[in-house]
């Protein structure tokens, strides 16, 4: 299993390496450079900026430049933040995003997987059909609907719950419903259906019809079959999380990466960019890895390596 | 087709209906400006309110869905175009090949979807700079998504190309000596059609979803035009005081993805059990 | 196990509901709304207003600006000017301490000038003191030694600067950020960090804390400012985006200081939290005079006559004040009574004598940089010249940095733009649209306006100076009319009523020292 892992590590890099190629050829076509502003400025002072943010040289100087000091672990200075290096920026806000995400993560794959075992047990009652309902519209409500409708209901309505800011647990709340909405309502869907399939299929009926305990045949087959297909979109559910975070971080006002990934083009960040970039790769190549691995676990007739049943 | 499939079937034409010619029945243009309208309420002579300029909000909402239905449909159809091509390439041909171009979705995975379009859209739009300027921002964004979405197009291709392969009629077809072009076009895709189109009935609400949260940031469809995304975005900062322009295009975006989730899940049923778009 | 699962759900929304989980009003604490990361709170390089906000409260210059806009001593006490106008003298206060102990002295400011003027410093802002003799030299890199840059230090307590030519406006200009004194010895230790808080040493009121990036700034009360300890404990910037979250916040009590969203405005306007303040702050259309048909100064006149200003405040609803002359109200020698006031009737005739006929024009464009505001303002344009014209009109957007880029190599034929004042002299905004300025994207000059502003720059008697602006107005805003100005945007805040004593100037400066919060 251990150079199982490796081997994907180490096939992660090449595509770690292509994404910081991809992303500086595709930066360099866009107008503008980093430093228009509303006054013009004499051309000493622009020729001074170019010569320190290493804007001077050929296309292959700066590419060459560039991989250098990533093999370092320079991801350089940003261009719109003074005196900053991405590095730093990326250090504050990466690890919140983590916490939201998380937040996020556990409020979906809990609720989704609890209230998709509730209707799929249920089938065809009013529990199941407001569920599938509600999950319906769930998975049809873009992020901003929701987090302007909480915002609305618990923030100014009720006045229980902050609207922005993330300042303390209480901050989180409204944040991670919002975020956690739409994956919530696509894992229940998913559990729900395969609750449903799995319910019918043969072994189930034969181990009841042997006389096993209701309860024990749920634990052991359905729950584990469910999560095994909600764990098929663990894979996009974290891609959801993290990319989808920056309307709700820009709605709330929580101090993550989400943003970046848009500011960061807009701005004609160049570094920031690549950063941001390589984080999010980094985080996926380990996120699918864990699902692998954690798929190897549950479902043994997968278990790389080993021996078929 | 069951009960809830159609009732989709009739919200995503009732919408399609109001955004070709809705505005038409309410009498306004949807650029039409009246200061001394501006941000009313909903009322008799404007069935929605009115925004910041006076224009009355229907309008603004059936142009909006002309919009947002137009760049969703373009980018459906390229990521379906480009999914079918990539995905077919990989799953007949096989090999090492294979092997390349799903290093290449896997490259593709691990960018951030939100980072790649919104550079797509900006380049694309100072690239493409031959056309109005309304159709080069449409352009970009139904590119830059349907770019976004063709690598699960892709896959789904791939797999069912590669089943399709072990099929009887195929083998036949191929020990009879006729090209893979020839057999691709015959014989396989009309196999693959079925769940293709569901696919296709999922993207679509996936799509006017990537563009309408696009939109609400800034960076889709831009003025004087407007997508429910942009008309969404200009309620959100008056969400206190004039709570109709935030409501109305979040209920037609709800309807939208509602009426093609129906329809996608009746159809899918009904045409591609097995498959899970 | 029903029962238990809503027993257990009450539970928690009746504590969620009973919690003070969040802080609704600290003591002498100041929460405000930055909207967004000041890029830099190093003031020789910063350019923006969110970093000025920050800045403004850390750090003090040589003069500040009274209630009437007029320089008045801060660092420095009193100021001599030498008879031909060139060579001011300051004498700086006794007693100023640095936050680290270390005295006030003459030669920082050299050193901060110095700073601002190198070519390595890259700072945008360095050409604001090219008014000072061989600054412009050294800052190209044609001179190498700044001893013989007009600026020098004899002892600790005098500062000695000198000019290429009289700018009667030099003890305005010495308030700007820029140029406010520097320590030398820290920015070389702590190098591009020098600015982080534990780093920071600074000698205004407050010092700062806490910076956590993106998020919030916190500020802390200076007890060794030589003006007074503050009232205030603490401030807190955060850094919210959007307009519409931070009112909200606002509402919810965990913000004491927000500016108001537009469109919320008038839900504010009688209400006891709502403070607006008229800024120095003009926007104006101008014209490419070198595309057709804006290379007809007749057409240009048409076209601003056919503008109603008077709808731009019931539009915007932000006490944007219609304005017709360039220089802002408020600031020295404006004069409201100048330039262009709306008249279809004249305006259509003037096309008809300019050979124009509207249905066979080509689509005029405007363009602008994105955003809800330059959006209203120029779709109104648009039917305004539609309707009071018959000209055919199309509206386009850009992205901030597109946009300017288009507008130093390519402008449009319509464009918008706006214009805080740095200092509250007029010739900041007059020297705007010289030939030689390079910020006048609209291709136009006039050898009568040059010579004006340059000899309204260096005028001593204030009447004299009026007329030479009066002139210079004239020919901008009546008879060339290169641009069109269109209003004076005001600041619209919303103020938590345990906050007193704010007072927010016409700069858009805020100034924190004198602020209390119960």
């Amino acid at each position: 299993m251990i150079r199982y892992a490796l081997g994907r590590v180490l096939a992660g890099i090449p595509v770690l390496w292509v994404v910081a190629t991809v992303t500086f050829a595709l930066l360099r076509f866009l107008p503008g450079g980093p430093f228009d502003k509303e006054r013009v400025l004499p051309p000493e002072i622009r020729h001074n900026l170019e010569r320190r943010y290493a804007l001077e040289g050929t296309l292959a100087h700066q590419y060459v430049d560039y991989l250098e000091r990533l093999a370092r672990g320079d991801l350089g200075p940003s261009y719109k933040y003074v005196g900053r290096d991405v590095a730093d920026i990326l250090r504050d806000a990466v690890p919140v995003s983590l916490e939201l995400g998380a937040a996020a993560f556990a409020l979906a794959v809990v609720g989704g997987i609890g209230l998709g075992l509730a209707a799929g047990a249920r089938r065809d009652t009013a529990v199941d059909r407001s569920i599938a309902l509600g999950s319906l519209v769930g998975v049809s409500a873009p992020s901003f609907v929701v987090g302007a409708g909480l915002i609305l209901c618990f923030g100014l309505g009720l006045g229980w719950l902050p609207a922005g800011l993330w300042e303390g647990p209480l901050y989180a709340v409204l944040p991670a419903c919002t975020l956690a909405a739409l994956p919530l309502a696509y894992a229940a869907q998913l559990t729900r259906a395969q609750v449903a399939g799995v319910m019918d299929q043969d072994y189930v009926r034969t181990a009841r019809a042997l006389g096993v305990p209701e309860a024990r045949v749920r634990r052991r087959h359905v729950l584990r079959n469910a999560l095994l297909a909600v764990m098929t979109y663990f894979g996009p559910l974290l891609a959801i999380l993290l990319t989808g975070s920056f309307v709700v971080e820009r709605i709330f006002a929580v101090p993550g990466m989400g943003r970046y990934f848009v500011t960061a083009v807009t701005n004609r960040d160049y570094p920031l960019v690549l950063g941001v970039t390589l984080v999010y790769a980094v985080l996926v190549v380990l996120a699918n890895l864990a699902v692998d691995l954690l798929y190897a676990w549950l479902d043994p007739r997968i278990r790389v390596g080993g021996a078929e049943r | 087709m069951n009960a809830r499939g159609w009732v989709g079937l009739v919200i995503v034409l009732a919408l399609a209906g109001l955004a070709l010619a809705g505005d038409r029945l309410a009498g306004y243009r949807f650029d039409a400006q009246d200061t001394a309208q501006a941000l009313a309420a909903p009322s008799l002579a404007h069935w929605l309110g009115c925004d910041a300029l006076g224009r009355d909000l229907f309008a603004r909402l059936c142009e909006g869905g002309r919009v947002s239905l137009l760049v969703a449909v373009g980018a459906t159809a390229l990521a379906l175009a480009l999914g079918l091509g990539y995905g077919a390439l990989a799953g007949w041909v096989g090999g090492r090949l294979d092997a390349l171009l799903m290093r290449g979705v896997d490259v593709i995975y691990a960018l951030p979807d939100v980072l790649v379009t919104v550079l797509l859209i900006e380049v694309l739009q100072a690239a493409l700079t031959g056309l109005p300027d309304l159709w080069r921002r449409l352009a970009a964004l139904a590119v830059a998504l349907g770019f976004a979405g063709f690598v699960g197009v892709a896959r789904l291709v791939r797999a069912l190309v590669l089943q399709a392969r072990e099929e009887v009629w195929v083998e036949a077809a191929r020990a009879s000596g006729a090209s893979p072009g020839r057999i691709l076009l015959r014989h396989v895709l009309p196999n693959i059609a079925a769940p293709l189109f569901v696919s296709a009935a999922f993207r679509i609400p996936a799509a006017i979803l990537a563009e309408s949260t696009l939109s609400f940031i800034g960076l889709g469809i831009q003025p004087p035009f407007s997508s429910w995304g942009t008309l969404a975005n200009d309620g959100f900062e008056a969400m206190r005081s004039y709570p109709h322009l935030i409501f109305f295009p979040c209920v037609a975006i709800l309807c939208a993805l509602l009426g093609f989730h129906l329809l996608g899940e009746a159809l899918r049923e009904r045409l591609a059990p097995r498959f899970r778009a | 196990m029903r029962r238990r699962a809503t027993g257990l759900a009450l539970a928690v929304v009746l504590a969620l509901g009973c919690s003070r989980g969040f802080e609704r009003a600290p003591a002498r604490e100041l929460r405000i709304n930055l909207e967004t990361e000041p890029p830099t709170l190093d003031w020789n390089l910063a350019t923006d207003g969110v970093s000025i906000v920050a800045i403004e409260q850390l750090m003090r210059g040589l003069t500040r600006l009274g209630p009437d806009l007029r320089p008045e001593p801060d660092l420095a006490e009193h100021w001599d000017v030498s008879a031909d106008g060139r060579t001011y003298t300051f004498q700086l206060r006794d007693g100023v301490v640095w936050s680290d102990g270390v005295p006030l002295r003459a030669q920082q400011f050299v050193d901060s000038w110095q700073r601002l003027l190198a070519p390595a410093t890259a700072a945008e802002y360095a050409y604001f003191l090219f008014g000072v003799h061989n600054a412009r030299a050294y800052n190209g890199g044609k001179l190498a030694d700044f001893s013989q840059v007009g600026v020098r230090a004899p002892d600790d307590r005098t500062l000695v600067v000198e000019l290429d030519a009289p700018l009667v406006y030099f003890p305005a200009l010495v308030n700007f950020m820029v140029t406010f004194p520097l320590r030398r010895d820290l920015v070389e230790r702590f190098g591009e960090r020098w600015t982080e808080p534990g780093n920071l040493v600074t000698l205004g009121p407050f010092v700062l804390a806490e910076w956590r990036h993106d998020y919030r700034l916190v500020l802390r009360a200076n007890e060794r400012y030589w003006g007074g300890r503050p009232p205030l404990d603490r401030i807190t910037a955060y850094m919210v985006q959007e307009g519409s979250t931070a009112l909200v916040l606002f509402e919810q009590g965990l913000l004491d200081l927000v500016r108001i969203p537009p469109l919320e405005i008038r839900r504010y306007t009688e209400r006891p939290e709502y403070l607006r303040q008229p800024l120095l702050r003009g926007y104006y259309y101008g014209f490419n005079v070198r595309k057709p048909p804006f290379d007809d100064v007749r057409v240009r006149r048409a076209f601003a006559l056919a503008i109603d200003r008077s709808q731009f405040p019931a539009l915007l609803r932000g006490g944007e004040q219609p304005e017709s002359s360039w220089i802002p109200p408020g600031m020295p020698d404006a004069n409201p009574e100048l330039g262009l006031r709306f008249d279809p009737e004249q305006a259509r005739a003037l096309l008809r004598e300019a050979g124009i006929d509207p249905a066979q024009l080509a689509p005029v464009k405007i363009v602008y940089n994105s955003d809800q505001t330059h959006k209203l303002v120029a779709e109104k344009v648009q039917a305004f010249w539609r309707d009071n014209l018959g000209v055919r009109v199309e509206v386009e957007n850009r992205e901030w940095k597109v946009y300017l880029k288009e507008l130093s190599t390519d402008p449009p034929a319509v464009f918008r733009m706006g214009w805080g004042a740095d200092f509250p002299d007029p010739d900041n905004f007059m020297n705007l649209f010289t030939s030689e300025s390079e910020n006048n994207h609209t291709g136009w000059g006039n050898r009568e306006y040059d010579a004006l502003v340059a000899r309204a720059a260096r005028e001593a008697d204030p009447a004299e100076r009026q007329r030479l602006y009066d002139r210079a107005q004239r020919i901008l805003c009546e008879e060339d009319v290169p641009i069109v100005p269109l209003f004076v945007t005001a600041a619209n805040f919303a103020v938590q009523p345990r906050v007193r004593d704010f007072r927010p100037s016409p700069m858009d400066l805020f100034f924190f020292e004198q602020v209390r919060a119960e």
